[in-house]
């Protein structure tokens, strides 16, 4: 059983808290540079939030060469371990997403860990667009 | 040599072989070990060959010519030895064949002349056995080296090789093979000491899928050569010793590592193993038990640290020869993270004589703490240098004296390096010493794998201390900071002492950093590369004060702080300094006290070598 | 599972797996110790010989105290360890006095010797430029990479790091692991016009189709698609790009190709659904 963040583009109104509020808790700074999380513009007051699917056979823990990025048990997040992270930053290369990024103030490689069960941005999130709900990771297959 | 399937097999071969032995009426050995070898004992074996082939007292008639492996009295070498009798011929030359064959292999009478002359007695001996540098000494594991040619196991075989093995592997279990060397106290002889049963229990009762059993043979002390020796001299018995031990600890597969400046060694062992393996004493099934075994050599490049188990260890895998830590030990996670068994050469040597006389025989030899012998190699100014083996316990007085001769001529004893680059300098009050594990190593010293360097009055301890550090900058792997930075910095202060450069305050600095190497070093390379400079440093701090303080180097060693002078009461003005100056620094007129000029000295001592009334001294 | 035991650290009980090396130990309950040769990704290697902690344990029948690496020393019950104890400390400060005096230039060593009150060597300084300590973590981590295109060479005191007869790595990736992870930032590296230079070799990057942006050599891509059996059409684009692109197709997916009142989701994507 795990929290699963759920991501309902329609609602999103292009607010960007969420990336504020994911930098603020990952980095301790309100700089939405640093955020995990991306927002992009579709339109006025309309936004599409992109994040990190954890996929079941996430490219970026295949690629990685020292095995810093793992599955995590109790939250099925796709998790990056910083202490063993070499910055080689195959990840961000391989992601097909494009959601592993660089910080750009310390080179640090930032990927989503949905906040150890309970992510800030969808605690954040004014419209609703990003919530958590919990129960089971839905087993998504490729269309 | 056909494959052998069973015990009976083995001792039917054994008697056959004996038989034929018994038809032989005499055997001329050569010994080519390698100090005989380098004074061309080859030419003397292919010499012999042909004198006996021309004399007709060859093969076909009953006479037999085997080139051995090293005999032990290098000093005397090249070594030729007719048995029966045990006719002992030192310093042979090519040219000398023709007679031995003649008058000593085809006749019954001596060589006068090359028989071994005693200093003492001013007698020539006509048996080695009456030689004291032999009398003195008890073999144990090298009781075989000299009596067969290393490259025939049928003569390993006719001089009881491989029964032990046989013994073990039918009549004990491999608990039993165990219970009876740790009965018997063996410890390791590579250095460690460490009691061999207790080590192969342990190995026994460690988790794991396989097990491998190890020969050391990286011997790579300056000066020590007894695992050589046995290697070259009888491989057979090595090989023996790890299928006991295999058997023991339940091993199916082991290495023998064997230094690549050793090419002979290499050879004989490979050559030992597929012999052996070909007559069915390794492999599948050994002698139709039900027990499988088989042995690799695995070649070293060289390296001193390699020497070490880990880093051996890692070297075998096919990594770079560096140490890793041993909270765990190896016996539990060693070779590719398996219980490994790694014992030295000579360890492995002693087992199947154990196994054959039993703990009662082998407890008889040695201390309580120490039983059994250890071999040395004897070296530096000591008058027989050369390969020995004594019972532990024996006094280094014996071994240095009695054994080794004593000094040379107008030399006095200083001290005796033991252990190794990382052992220690004993001086003379140190002397009557039992020579074991736990005694040299209270004594500031340690056993080491049995090197042994004579040191006369002539040696300066700083000087021998700066050496062996040196040896262990080079040879220190680099891994970890205390032995690669520390060992470096250790170098550069004794360097400052024996160039006039030390302050008062460089012992002081160099006990502090000795603690930290000796402390916080990964491996025993590190933890004990302070010891040559911390023993003399004990046993000869004066000398070292002398260097600081009066800046003078008392032995004459260390150039900058040394001046000669010729002493006008002793010169007799024989004029061979004259001379042996190579700088023209040396005045005087026949049978007239000579002078040195000391602007034009180099201090190279040639004229203190050659002085035959020791007159030239160091000046105060 | 693994056992739990009790050990003392500086006086003080804690409760740990049998096992768990020392420095894990300590850094999880916030105990510092000084390490330079450590790293996560990496087995742990007893090299730089700064965690050295002093403990005591009953040998047969007698306690004794000796030094330990923190990073090597498994728990195991009853063991008592001092961290900071006066042996320990001098062991340290002498460790880095003579770090200090391989690299007096090194900024990093400088800092931490001065933590433990070593402001200049008392030792002879070695000459040269650079501020290699030998601790093994580039080549170590490099061959955790798989590349294994540098290693140490020679040893005691003129052992270095090298590539392969010093000359440019022909299996170098070219992917910075190991100036990442090199404590003392002593190995070079520039990066250019598209080009990046390390050890001597320089390499190509794989620039992005969408905006050229670029961040991985085409040596670490073509390692990834071929040991990994990666697709090489993840690699076409930068993040952002991709990111872009993402957006696009879900925007496409959502809004304009709406079917029924099903959520459908990304290509591959599981876990966070976009309804």
């Amino acid at each position: 059983m795990s929290n699963v963040l759920i991501v309902a583009p329609d609602r999103c109104i292009d607010c960007k808290k969420c990336e504020l509020a994911c930098s603020l808790h990952h980095a301790g700074s309100l700089d939405p540079d640093r955020g995990r999380i991306k927002v992009l513009n579709r339109g006025v007051e309309k936004g599409m939030p992109v994040v990190c699917l954890h996929c079941d056979e996430a490219a970026c823990l295949i690629v990685c060469p020292v095995g810093a990025i793992s599955r995590c048990d109790e939250t099925d997040a796709v998790v990056l371990d910083e202490t063993r992270c070499v910055r080689c930053k195959a990840c961000l290369a391989a992601c097909p997403f494009g959601n592993i990024t660089e910080d750009r103030v310390d080179g640090r490689v930032l990927k989503c860990d949905l906040c150890e069960g309970a992510p800030m941005c969808a605690v954040f999130c004014p419209s609703g667009a990003l919530v958590t709900r919990s129960g089971p990771r839905p087993l998504r297959s490729a269309p | 040599m056909q494959r052998l399937t069973s015990p009976d097999a083995l001792e039917k071969l054994r008697a056959e072989l004996a038989g034929k032995r018994q038809a032989i009426k005499k055997t001329v050995f050569v010994c080519c070990g390698p100090g005989c070898l380098a004074n061309g004992s080859r030419k003397i074996a292919d010499a012999i060959g042909l004198q006996m082939e021309k004399q007709k007292v060859d093969a076909s008639v009953g006479y037999r010519r085997c080139t051995t492996g090293c005999h032990g009295f290098c000093e005397q070498g090249p070594l030729v030895i007719v048995q029966p009798g045990d006719i002992f011929y030192c310093k042979v030359k090519p040219s000398d064949a023709a007679t031995i064959v003649e008058r000593t292999v085809k006749g019954d009478e001596l060589v006068e002349r090359l028989l071994y002359l005693d200093p003492g007695t001013k007698q020539r001996c006509k048996a080695f056995t009456e030689i004291p540098f032999y009398a003195k000494q008890t073999r144990v594991a090298l009781a075989r080296i000299g009596t067969l040619d290393p490259t025939d196991l049928g003569n390993a075989i006719a001089s009881g090789g491989y029964a032990s093995l046989a013994k073990a592997l039918f009549t004990m279990k491999p608990d039993q093979v165990i219970d009876l060397v740790d009965r018997s106290g063996l410890r390791g002889k590579g250095g460690g000491g460490f009691l061999t049963g207790r080590k192969w229990r342990s190995c026994v009762k460690a988790p794991g899928d396989r097990r491998y059993v190890i020969c050391n043979g990286d011997e790579g002390d300056p000066g020590a050569f007894m695992d050589r020796a046995t290697m070259e001299g009888d491989p057979h018995c090595v090989i023996e010793g790890m299928i006991i031990g295999a058997y023991a600890v339940g091993s199916h597969e082991g290495y023998v590592y064997v230094r690549e400046e050793y090419p002979l060694a290499v050879e004989y062992m490979q050559l030992g193993v597929d012999e052996a393996r070909k007559a069915g004493l390794l492999g599948d099934n050994i002698l139709g038990s039900d027990f499988s075994f088989d042995i690799k050599i695995s070649r070293g490049g060289g390296a001193f640290v390699c020497g070490e188990s880990s880093a051996l260890m890692r070297s075998v895998e096919g990594k770079v020869g560096e140490p890793r830590a041993k909270y765990i030990h190896s016996v539990e996670r060693g070779l590719w993270d398996q219980p490994t068994v790694l014992n030295n050469v000579e360890t492995w040597a002693t087992v199947p004589v154990i196994v054959q006389k039993g703990v009662d025989w082998f407890r008889s030899m040695g201390t309580k703490g120490s039983p059994g012998t250890k071999a040395f190699s004897l070296s530096g100014q000591v008058r027989n240098t050369g390969l020995i083996e004594v019972p532990m316990g024996v006094t280094l007085r014996e071994v240095i004296f009695g054994i080794g001769g004593g000094l040379f001529k107008r030399r006095t004893f200083k001290a005796v390096q033991t252990g190794g680059p990382s052992g220690g300098c004993l001086p003379e009050d140190k002397l009557d010493l039992a020579v074991d594990f736990d005694e040299l190593t209270r004594a500031g010293s340690m056993m080491g794998s049995g090197g042994m360097i004579v040191m006369d009055d002539r040696a300066c301890m700083v000087d021998v201390a700066r050496y062996f550090t040196a040896f262990l900058v080079d040879e220190s792997c680099g891994k970890c900071v205390p032995c690669r930075e520390g060992t470096k910095q250790l170098l550069a202060l004794l360097t400052d002492i024996t160039h006039g450069n030390a302050t008062e305050d460089h012992l002081a600095r160099i006990e502090a950093l000795a603690a930290t190497i000796m402390q916080a070093s990964l491996c025993a390379l590190g933890k004990s590369a302070p010891n040559p400079v911390l023993s003399t440093l004990k046993q000869f701090r004066q000398e070292y004060l002398s260097h600081i303080e009066k800046k003078r180097c008392p032995a004459g060693v260390c150039k900058p702080l040394t001046r000669f002078v010729i002493d006008e009461e002793t010169c007799t003005g024989c004029g061979l300094c004259l001379k042996a100056c190579p700088v023209d620094a040396i005045r005087g007129e026949k049978k007239k006290p000579h002078t040195i000029e000391p602007s034009k000295c180099i201090t190279c001592a040639a004229c203190r070598e050659v002085c035959p009334v020791d007159a030239v001294e160091v000046a105060s | 599972m693994s056992t739990l035991v009790k050990i003392k650290i500086d006086e003080k009980e804690y409760e740990v797996p049998r096992g768990r090396y020392l420095l894990a130990i300590c850094q999880e309950n916030g105990i510092p110790i000084p390490t330079l040769c450590h790293h996560e990704s990496v087995e742990p290697w007893g090299g730089c010989r700064l965690c050295v902690v002093e403990f005591r344990k009953k040998r047969w029948d007698s306690w004794w105290t000796e030094l330990a690496t923190a990073c090597l020393y498994p728990a195991e019950d009853g063991l008592c360890v001092w961290t900071r104890s006066e042996k320990v400390m001098k062991a340290r400060r002498t460790i880095l006095d003579l770090l200090l005096a391989r690299c007096p230039g090194s900024e990093v060593i400088t800092k931490i010797a001065a933590e433990h009150g070593v402001y200049q060597t008392s030792f002879a300084k070695r000459e040269g430029e650079d501020n290699c300590i030998l601790c093994g973590l580039c080549t170590r981590v490099c061959d955790r990479v798989g590349a294994r295109a540098i290693a140490t060479a020679l040893r005691g005191a003129l052992k270095e790091v090298s590539t392969p007869f010093g000359e440019p790595p022909p299996d170098c990736l070219g992917c910075l692991s190991c100036a990442h992870v090199c404590p003392t930032h002593t190995i070079g590296h520039t990066e250019a016009d598209g080009k990046r230079t390390v050890w001597g070799r320089t390499f190509e990057l794989v620039r992005c189709s969408g905006c050229g942006a670029a961040s991985v050599t085409r040596e670490q891509v073509e390692y990834a698609v071929r040991t990994k059996n990666l697709s090489p059409e993840y690699f076409v684009k930068c993040d952002a790009c991709k990111r872009r692109e993402s957006a696009a197709t879900f925007a496409g997916l959502l809004f304009d190709e709406r079917k029924g009142g099903e959520g459908p989701v990304g290509p591959t994507g599981s876990g966070p659904s976009h309804e």
